[in-house]
């Protein structure tokens, strides 16, 4: 092996991918570079939450994720789109709760939302803060995003 | 007019965003994910000292790297602009810095490449030697250091009460302003009481998300700048000026931004990416890290004294405030929020005699400008910690100090322009209820102690600014409305549609909204200071208006019922089939009479006033000085709210930002370098931050100038958070901190200090 | 970043033999995220990362035994977080994983990169300290135990050799053995630790009959203070000892200054704190512990 560029293979929002990655390029750099822009690079540290993207069902910080790990992966991106309408009921519920500003921190806020959900679909506002505790938002749209997965776990449940 | 719909009232109701699904999908634009054919990338060296010439700038490793397209310093800079120096107040700030550094981190040289890696590898190996020069870092001794940070002042002519200081040398204030009414030192003479504090605030920073970063595109003829800007307008003048082109060969585009926060004004990156591609003619991007941001623009620190003379009766007489605001390296537009905070330094009290000194100053950190407020909350926290201080001092409830001295509808402010619209009055008095003022408070117990506090502040908007929108109505009845204010997150969007709906009667929801593009929405001073609503909505209606008139003109003309007939109707009428447009256009530029020099009077300094109140109810732990706000209780003079969700939530945004300045968010310099730049060592509040319970009101009100009675709101939830948890704190412990921010350990110290057994250092 | 390869080995023993003592380009890996910051900061610049995540999974694996509960290094911080048998009989394990930097980093770090990168202000290595873990260290044919204390040596530092690799951590069961950590934030409430205090009393009926008091963040590295152990040993916990035990900390210990506070603050904090987390560890019953 060697410092060249390298043939990685995963699914990417259910569709199969084959990309060459040079072995320092991050996620972030990678998922830009084939065209999806929502996760991204804001500290760099993994703090922020901005880069956020969900490998094989985990949210991991995309800053902090060689693309090259990525083989044979499935990985989900903001860019996912859910049924007839595009949206989930997380995004439905950010969107009716105005559970955002600027939005460069949103799809992180989302993607986390909806892990937390999948896990826990019933979670109490200390558990929502506690999830989203690693999730910057400079707007401090905090209060209508508690609001909004609140809401969200209510679509939820409403619908199954 | 009508359309088929009848959609009701638009202004006073709240609709999604409507780039809701744009942004919660990740397909919202930010220049941050814009990518050019041929584009390289640019990485800066930044330099190492805080104050010295630069002898020589050895960039010959980096050009060695195999990949780096150029590097540029600022003599390349120099034969495409022979003046490279911008700035809004003050042409001082070299796009790349000339024979000196003025600040540890100041950009020294840019390397360009295809590859973000190879440049940033490059950057690294940039190395100057430096001749030191003496620094001075406090705001209070550069009014009198021999460190001089620049060696003569060079007034931009933007603005023209700063002309005066044209050529100005051996000095590192910036401006100075001064405010003098009635006869405030004799009143201090005959004074029953007189009190006097100093007051600090330190260096904190905007840190959007979405670092600065901007795209130039060499073009043929034309330059093309793609950059997250408050201010595409001014960016269009400036880069045309410092080119020496016409204002339509400079084109600059700004889709969403990550933030900005007062950031993201004037020329940041702008004159860098445009000068580098048209040196290398290719497109250049400069996108910072977030590590760059601290050396980019940070908001002032301050040191704020104020002394009043209190009659018998608890009524102030008399006021003095000298301020002095640490401005860093460059003036940016320090300047001016010296002089237009300086209007309301006193508060928003009634006092027949004032006298005010307020100074901008070079030191030699990062440059500072303006952050949300426009020196507002640095102000409150002085007057508002002042007035909690008299009225303990005094034994009277801080409430009925504020209520026995406020400042009246119709009575005449520090300026003497008199308070107009301003709901002083009833924001406080909301205030009051919603804390349950003068029901008992629960004190807590053991090593938990509670307290509450208030604060209120206000602001003059910014003024005289020009704004102009577009209204273009299509065959079909649909709309377009361009403007050159940038959403940045504060809703600006959904608001200027629902005020333009609301004039031509259809939907919000109906109206395009066209981004900032300088080749297609016209002017706008810049989207800052909370001026948009109501400078940029009046515009808006205005256009509406024209359009609407226009329509109904054309309907006349053709004999049809203006009221009636259906729109696109009247366009099919008069040009055989769905075809043609019709456009309307709106300016506004509020009246403004400048204050006289030495006294600082004028009878017209703002358009509007903002008003903006806070409560909280805090936990002190006395064991480590921790302070928990447990309720935050936001009040604001909004007007009539436009979308009363997004009132809301600029409000409490707001209000959250500023308890970050106030408990902990610091930048840290040790020798004029930045010891924490980043977002591990510099923290701002997350989730668990957050009070348990926080309100937002915006009281019942109408400001008569305002777009249905609107005006702006971003920065109101700023204005008295710092004061009040300090006035909070004094009330749970009885200690007092006068310095911001009010970290646990300053509290423990004063705690331990007032048990007689002070902390060592 | 400058270019470097990234291999991962599907055997132990194939990443211990791409190892290079001699070649400080050559670096272990982990979940990366620490990593990944010392790049991009200059700090590292490898020539060749071994990646572990493709080794045998054995090395992720959570095993109870009698005396003991052994986790694999390659385990996520995630998966010992959700652990039944961790969140049962290691509580104060479990709950200092959940405020351990957030959601993602522990989804992705492993317990071997973890302890292995040294970091001062990790909240793991006072903990484990503090539950008397040992290390066990694998090298080219050779496996040897440490105590957090023994593995790291200073800010940064581990006494690790470069062919050598962390491939499980052994936290030894006691019998009523109740333990607390107390991460303390100074700045916001996600900054890193002003301070940790990592506290497991032994309980001998209403007695201490052995403690450990551990400091971290505030320090190079996890330290016992010891004048505080020897204060609650074959105590009664109570406000009063546990008072006594904190200014024993107080007083031996020497934190560092920094932009979370001063060394007189830290000390006053430390005053506070352990007295808190004694009191806390004395109230932490594990599920199925008995109570002697």
């Amino acid at each position: 092996m060697s410092t060249a560029q390298r043939i990685i293979r995963f699914t990417l929002n259910g569709e199969a991918i084959a990309a060459s990655v040079a072995p320092h390029e991050n996620v972030v750099e990678l998922l830009q570079r084939l065209g999806l822009h929502g996760a991204r690079e804001s500290c760099g540290q993994g703090l922020c939450g901005c880069c956020t993207v969900r490998v094989d069902g985990l949210a991991v910080s995309g800053c902090l994720y060689f693309a090259v790990q990525l083989d044979a992966t499935c990985v989900d991106t903001i860019e996912q789109p859910f049924g007839e309408d595009g949206l989930d009921e997380v995004q439905q519920a950010f969107a009716q709760c105005g559970a955002f500003q600027c939005g460069f921190c949103t799809p992180g806020f989302v993607l986390m939302s909806r892990e937390l959900l999948a896990a826990n679909p019933e979670p109490s506002e200390d558990e929502i803060r506690h999830y989203l505790s690693g999730n910057l938002c400079r707007c401090a749209a905090y209060p209508e995003i508690i609001r909004a997965v609140q809401l969200a776990a209510r679509m939820r449940r409403a619908r199954s | 007019m009508t359309s088929e719909r009848t959609p009701g009232p638009q202004v006073g109701r709240s609709p999604p965003r409507r780039e809701a699904r744009a942004k919660l999908s990740g397909r919202a634009p930010y220049v941050h994910d814009l990518v050019l054919p041929g584009m390289l990338h640019g990485k800066l060296a930044r330099s190492t000292r805080p104050h010295a010439r630069i002898r020589r700038i050895d960039t010959a490793a980096a050009r060695a790297i195999e990949g780096v397209h150029a590097v540029l310093t600022g003599d390349d800079i120099r034969q495409l602009i022979p003046q490279p120096y911008h700035g809004p107040a003050f042409h001082d700030q070299p796009i790349l810095a000339l024979d000196k550094v003025r600040y540890a981190g100041e950009p020294l040289a840019l390397v360009l490449a295809s590859d973000p890696h190879v440049a940033q590898t490059a950057a690294r190996l940039i190395e100057a030697e430096y001749e030191e020069l003496p620094a001075v870092y406090d705001e209070v001794e550069a009014m009198r250091s021999s460190a001089i940070v620049h060696d003569v002042l060079k007034p931009a002519g933007t603005f023209p009460d700063l002309k005066h200081l044209a050529g100005k040398r051996d000095t590192n204030v910036a401006l100075d302003f001064h405010l003098r009414r009635g006869n405030a030192a004799r009143a201090f003479e005959h004074a029953e009481h007189v009190f006097e504090h100093t007051f600090k605030t330190q260096q904190v920073l905007h840190l959007p998300l979405e670092p600065f970063v901007s795209v130039a595109d060499p073009g043929e003829r034309q330059l093309t700048l793609h950059t997250a800007s408050q201010s595409p307008s001014f960016v269009r003048i400036e880069i045309a000026r410092l080119l020496g082109w016409p204002e339509n060969r400079v084109r600059v585009q700004v889709p969403f931004l990550g933030g900005g926060f007062g950031a993201k004004v004037y020329v940041k990156l702008e004159a860098l990416v445009a000068a580098a591609a048209l040196i290398v003619r290719r497109p250049v991007k400069v996108a910072l890290t977030m590590e760059e941001q601290f050396y980019t623009l940070t908001k002032h620190a301050a040191t704020l004294r104020i002394k009043s003379a209190v009659d018998a009766e608890g009524r102030i007489s008399a006021r003095e405030c000298e301020v002095w605001w640490n401005g860093g390296a460059y003036a940016d537009i320090g300047p001016r929020i010296t002089q237009k905070s300086g209007f309301t330094a006193p508060g928003p009290y009634d006092i027949e005699h004032v006298s005010i000194d307020s100074y901008a100053l070079y030191t030699n950190l990062p440059p500072a400008g303006a952050l949300r407020g426009f020196g507002i909350p640095q102000l409150v926290w002085a007057y508002e910690s002042h007035a909690d201080m008299i009225a303990r001092a005094l034994s009277i409830d801080p409430l009925a100090f504020r209520r026995k001295n406020l400042l009246r509808e119709g009575r005449a402010q520090a300026t003497g322009t008199l308070m107009r619209d301003a709901a002083l009055d009833t924001v406080l008095e909301r205030l009051a209820q919603r804390m349950r003022w003068d029901e008992p408070f629960e004190r807590g117990s053991g090593s938990v102690r509670r307290g509450r506090g208030i604060g209120i502040g206000f602001k003059a908007s910014i003024s005289p600014t020009t704004s102009v929108a577009i209204v273009s109505v299509s065959a079909d009845g649909s709309c377009h409305l361009l403007c050159s204010t940038v959403d940045m997150g504060q809703g600006s969007d959904t608001a200027m549609a629902q005020i333009a709906a609301e004039v031509l009667g259809i939907a919000a929801e109906d109206i395009t909204v066209v981004h900032p593009d300088t080749d297609v929405t016209p002017f706008d001073m810049a989207t800052l200071g909370s001026r948009s609503t109501y400078h940029m909505g009046n515009a808006v209606k205005r256009a509406a208006e024209d359009a609407r008139d226009r329509l109904f003109a054309l309907a006349a003309e053709l004999g049809l019922a203006p009221e009636t007939t259906p729109i696109p109707e009247i366009f099919r009428r008069k040009y055989g089939m769905q075809a043609g447009n019709v456009v309307g256009q709106g300016s506004f530029v509020p009246s403004y009479i400048p204050t006289d020099h030495a006294s600082g009077q004028s009878s017209d300094v703002t358009p509007f006033w903002m008003v903006g109140a806070t409560g909280v109810e805090i936990e002190v732990d006395t064991e480590t000085g921790q302070v928990k706000v447990t309720r935050l209780v936001n009040l604001a003079d909004a007007g009539r709210t436009v979308n009363p969700a997004i009132v809301d939530t600029q409000l409490s945004g707001a209000a959250i930002m500023q308890l970050g300045f106030t408990l902990f968010e610091q930048i840290e310099f040790r020798s004029g370098q930045v010891a924490n730049a980043s977002l591990a060592d510099y923290k701002i509040p997350g989730m668990h931050d957050l009070p348990p319970l926080i309100e937002n009101e915006a009281v019942t009100a109408h400001e008569h100038g305002g777009p249905f009675g609107a005006k702006g709101v971003g920065e109101s939830g700023t204005f008295a958070v710092s004061p009040a948890i300090a006035n909070a704190i004094e009330d749970a412990v009885g200690v007092r901190v006068t310095a911001l921010p009010i970290t646990a350990e300053a509290v423990y110290r004063a705690l331990r200090a007032s048990r007689g057994e002070p902390l060592a250092q | 970043m400058t270019p470097f390869e990234l291999i991962e080995p599907r055997t132990l023993d194939e990443a211990l033999r791409l190892l290079d003592p001699a070649d400080p380009g050559v670096r272990p890996a982990g979940g990366c995220t620490a990593l990944m910051l010392m790049m991009k900061a200059g700090m590292l610049v490898p020539t060749r990362l071994v990646s572990l995540r493709r080794i045998e999974p054995r090395y992720r694996d959570i095993v109870a035994s009698d005396d003991a509960i052994t986790i694999g290094a390659n385990a996520s911080l995630a998966s010992i977080e959700h652990s039944a048998r961790v969140r049962d009989e290691l509580p104060a394990l479990a709950r200092t994983l959940r405020t351990l930097a957030n959601v993602r980093v522990r989804n992705v770090a492993t317990l071997g990169g973890n302890l292995a990168h040294a970091d001062p202000h990790m909240d793991l290595p006072p903990l484990l300290a503090a539950l008397d873990a040992s290390v066990q260290v694998q090298g080219r044919g050779s496996s040897r135990y440490a105590s957090i204390e023994q593995l790291i040596s200073g800010y940064y530092e581990t006494t690790l050799a470069g062919d050598e690799l962390i491939v499980a951590v052994r936290i030894p069961k006691r019998a009523a053995r109740g333990c607390a950590y107390r991460k303390v934030t100074t700045r916001s409430a996600d900054d890193w630790p002003a301070l940790g205090i990592a506290v497991a009393l032994e309980r001998e009926g209403e007695r201490v009959r052995a403690a450990r008091v551990v400091l971290g963040a505030a320090v190079d590295r996890p330290t016992r203070l010891l004048a505080a152990e020897a204060a609650l040993q074959g105590t009664r916990l109570d406000e009063t000892s546990a008072r006594r035990a904190a200014d024993a900390a107080a007083d031996e210990a020497r934190p560092s200054e920094d932009a979370r506070g001063s060394a007189a603050y830290k000390r006053e904090l430390i005053r506070v704190h352990v007295r808190r987390t004694l009191l806390e560890a004395w109230c932490d019953e594990p599920v199925g512990a008995v109570r002697q």
